[in-house]
């Protein structure tokens, strides 16, 4: 399934990218396709295509912060969770994903 | 309960925090600089009457004191969106002209923001007037409720408040001052970046901006001093034969220590996951007599974050080293004792595992 959210921590140099790695790589071994957007302290990195969100299956916002640009995602099936979990729990943070994808289809 | 984490207010005070943070080190430095060389923070620079070193530090004071007004604005706007920036503005104002400093400035943000909200949901005009919502509807509406809330009901019983806090700290006898440090270098010391840390973060950073700059100040020493800590222990567990990482955690150090160097703690979470309880046991340890050492001799930076750039910044930067050497000591000499040794066998073994994550909290878990 194709996966895409965003990582925004309070400092913005640290976690968000962690978390954006982290989960990429969990994405990425559970075979999804996935691509996620960071919002630092140096602004919007990676950031989502339209065509890369038009075709999501599902969005993941791993924020302690608010994250810009959410009017992006209306319609679509969001997750929210605060990074630290995308930081300890990746791969689990994943299963859940997909759960929660099977579960409303 | 739940109504209440419904609200999110730790998230909105996060955001406004993450806007604040450059602001506030990037003034810092200017008025660190400024006053280092003699320079003077004034209300008003006068053509031909001032140096350098004055211009450096006005800048650095006059950012320093539009704080309320820039953490009022970022609450509001995280809670109302755009909305709400012009009314957190006007408000973070009113709470600085009645003397309510940064309390003021947050709890005017989330006035701010709700009562923007409530008049975007609440109050319907005709289609015609929908351009005079954003413009002039709510900011004057919000500005007007919120800030006479603040200058007459709520801001003066903030601004006693705020000078009995800043007093009793300023006035702390050496023994509260070393338990202060304590606590705060403890509880700083057990999640590593985490929500504790980010929660007494608040705290301190709300002392800084009243002028109160010990409490941050211990808290990123300790910070800083960690994941340094952590890289002492390798050498240290060397010195008795004692191999206490794993050739992934190794590699994960050189890393985590000069990030480590420059405030960032979270660069040690990978080596921590693999063994919580004895981290935990030596940074908070480590933690603990690091903050009582920057708080009892008083180190006070004027920045809230920069890891060893924090040094030059302070009165006597002698202090700050104090207390990182002997955080980074304790932390190291802990995590030697503590950790157990690691056999060659289990060293080439790779802990990848799912199984070794932490439950996800439901509670953290939101479908929307």
């Amino acid at each position: 399934m194709k996966i895409i959210g965003v990582a925004a921590c309070t400092v913005g140099i640290a976690h968000t990218y962690i978390a954006q790695e982290k989960l990429e790589n969990a994405g990425k071994k559970a075979g999804h396709e996935i691509s996620i957007e960071t919002q630092g302290t140096i602004g919007t990195e990676n950031e989502l295509s339209a065509k890369q969100i038009q075709e999501a299956d599902i969005v993941i916002l791993a924020a302690d912060v608010k994250v810009s640009g959410r009017d992006r995602f209306e319609g679509k099936r969001v997750i929210q969770v605060p990074t630290e979990v995308a930081v300890k729990s990746p791969n689990k943070l994943i299963k859940k994903v997909e759960e929660v994808m099977a579960q409303k289809q | 309960m739940g109504k209440i984490k419904e609200l999110n207010l730790k998230g909105h005070l996060l955001t406004a925090i993450s806007f604040l943070i450059p602001i506030v080190c990037g003034a810092g430095f200017l008025i660190a600089i400024g006053m280092g060389f003699g320079g003077l923070s004034q209300g008003q620079l006068v053509q031909g009457e001032f140096e350098i070193w004055d211009a450096l530090a006005t800048m650095g004071g006059a950012a320093l004191g539009l704080l309320p007004i820039v953490i009022a604005t970022g609450i509001s706007y995280s809670i109302a969106d755009k909305p709400g920036i012009a009314p957190g503005f006007i408000i973070g104002l009113a709470a600085n002209a009645i003397g309510a400093g940064f309390i003021g400035g947050i709890l005017g943000g989330f006035l701010s923001g709700y009562l923007a909200l409530a008049i975007l949901k609440h109050l319907k005009v005709p289609k015609w007037a929908k351009g005079l919502m954003p413009t002039l509807i709510i900011p004057f509406f919000t500005s007007i409720i919120g800030g006479l809330i603040m200058i007459y009901l709520i801001g003066s019983p903030i601004a006693a408040f705020t000078s009995l806090l800043t007093g009793a700290l300023n006035n702390l006898g050496s023994t509260s001052l070393l338990a202060f440090g304590g606590v705060v270098g403890l509880l700083s010391g057990i999640d590593y970046g985490g929500p504790i840390n980010k929660t007494v973060f608040a705290f301190v950073l709300t002392m800084q901006a009243e002028g109160v700059n010990e409490p941050i100040t211990a808290l990123q020493l300790v910070n800083t001093a960690t994941p340094i800590g952590f890289g002492l222990a390798y050498f240290i567990a060397k010195m008795f034969r004692k191999n206490i990482y794993t050739p992934i955690e190794t590699e994960a150090l050189k890393s985590a220590v000069p990030m480590g160097a420059i405030n960032i703690v979270e660069g040690v979470i990978p080596i921590v996951m693999n063994n919580i309880v004895r981290c935990l046991i030596a940074t908070a340890v480590g933690g603990a007599a690091g903050g009582a050492v920057s708080m009892s001799l008083g180190a006070d930076a004027t920045v809230p974050f920069g890891g060893l750039l924090m040094l030059p910044t302070m009165t006597n930067p002698w202090t700050g080293v104090a207390a990182l050497v002997v955080n980074i000591l304790v932390t190291g000499f802990t995590l030697a004792l503590i950790m157990k040794h690691k056999t060659q066998e289990e060293i080439s073994l790779k802990t990848d595992d799912d199984d070794e994550e932490d439950d996800i909290d439901l509670d953290d878990f939101k479908v929307i």
